[in-house]
């Protein structure tokens, strides 16, 4: 996380030369400021870590303490994201973590993503039902895809991946494969596991 | 009035990204991104009156084709790295998503883009709301795929799945031929 640290100067530098080599580029450079901008208004009250980015609309409700860690991002896209911590709640996303669109956070307890997590669109991480809460943890390097949910309760160990489509009921652990209605853990080099299942 | 008038602007903005059939109709807004080929065919319905469609045809090599009377249900979002092709009067219910990449790897470096696998749905499909067709998903003739499925492989003709991921409940006939 090199670039965390280096300065604003470096940046502009950095980005003027990428876009005098290609002009295109201009564009991209375009929309990373802006969106270093909306993440500012869109999490103004959250704590924040440096360049934290919002491309499209985030609706952010903070009653309760957010902590955004450093480069943490939003995308945009066909529906806006939800970033929801009632009173009393808490929810911390570590460095470098990426949400598509469409992502739902909504914590009554205590909701903790870990570091340089992917979360595809259309995911909902909530803690509570309507008669029980409690917390959710992430760990870091985790990647869930395209409309998993994730229910309340449940840890999630470092590496694993929430497959799209899946619930998540039950603990997962680390470097594991989490697929299903509701999902199971199975290794997460799929191939060599049905090879196996065959031989 | 206002949605037909909004139709049209869509409507002539896809139009120079894509190829567009006779009759093809756009009801409200369809957000198209990347640098591919859409064809859509004669008499289709992209249907985005309750929420947007996508179709994004990432790189200058993808497509995305759609067949004739082709229904496409709002929230849909089609993504195609390589070729997502579409068959003759396949209807697909509102929020799916189509995908013929993983866009990251379950191991190793998760910013390399694994390979994708061209995605094919067949003629005659019949696809619920919220499903998810992912890369290797290989959709024949007259199937019907429940709502809120997850297909992963080829389902063979005529059959009925269902589930996360989908597994057959029906094998049916093999479908008319």
């Amino acid at each position: 996380m090199s670039d965390v640290r280096d300065t604003l100067l470096d940046r502009t530098l950095s980005a003027m030369s990428e876009v005098l080599e290609d002009p295109w580029k201009l564009r991209d450079v375009a929309a990373r400021t802006v969106a270093l901008a909306r993440g500012r208004i869109a999490f103004r009250d959250c704590e924040r870590g440096r360049r934290v980015r919002a491309f499209g609309d985030v609706r952010v409700v903070a009653d309760g303490r957010i902590s955004l860690g450093d480069l943490v991002f939003f995308l945009g896209g066909m529906f806006p994201s939800e970033l929801v911590c009632h009173r009393g709640g808490e929810i911390v996303i570590g460095e470098g973590s990426g949400f598509n669109y469409g992502v739902t956070i909504e914590a009554h307890g205590r909701i903790y993503i870990g570091k340089r997590c992917i979360f595809g669109t259309m995911v909902r991480v909530e803690d509570s039902t309507r008669d029980l809460s409690k917390p959710i943890t992430l760990g870091d390097d985790v990647w869930v895809a395209h409309g998993a949910v994730i229910a309340p309760g449940v840890t999630i160990g470092a590496g694993s991946v929430v497959s799209a489509g899946s619930v998540v009921v039950t603990d997962v652990p680390p470097n594991r494969l989490a697929v299903g209605n509701p999902a199971r853990a199975v290794p997460l080099d799929v191939k060599r596991a049905h090879a196996a299942r065959e031989a | 009035m206002l949605d037909a008038l909004l139709g049209k602007i869509w409507r002539r903005r896809l139009g120079k990204m894509a190829t567009l059939g006779d009759g093809a109709r756009i009801v409200g807004r369809i957000w198209v991104r990347g640098e591919g080929r859409i064809h859509i065919g004669a008499r289709v319905v992209l249907d985005a009156s309750v929420a947007p469609i996508e179709l994004h045809p990432t790189y200058a090599h993808s497509e995305i084709v759609l067949g004739d009377d082709v229904v496409v249900g709002s929230g849909t979002s089609i993504e195609a790295v390589q070729s997502i092709r579409i068959g003759e009067r396949t209807r697909i219910g509102r929020y799916c998503r189509l995908m013929d990449s993983h866009f990251h790897p379950t191991i190793g470096e998760r910013d390399v883009h694994p390979q994708a696998v061209p995605l094919v749905v067949e003629n005659d499909v019949d696809m619920g709301g919220r499903c998810i067709l992912v890369a290797g998903a290989y959709v024949e003739h007259h199937v019907t795929i429940c709502p809120s499925s997850v297909v992963t492989r080829r389902v063979r003709a005529g059959s009925t799945v269902r589930g996360v991921p989908a597994h057959v409940i029906d094998a049916g006939s093999g479908g008319p031929k």
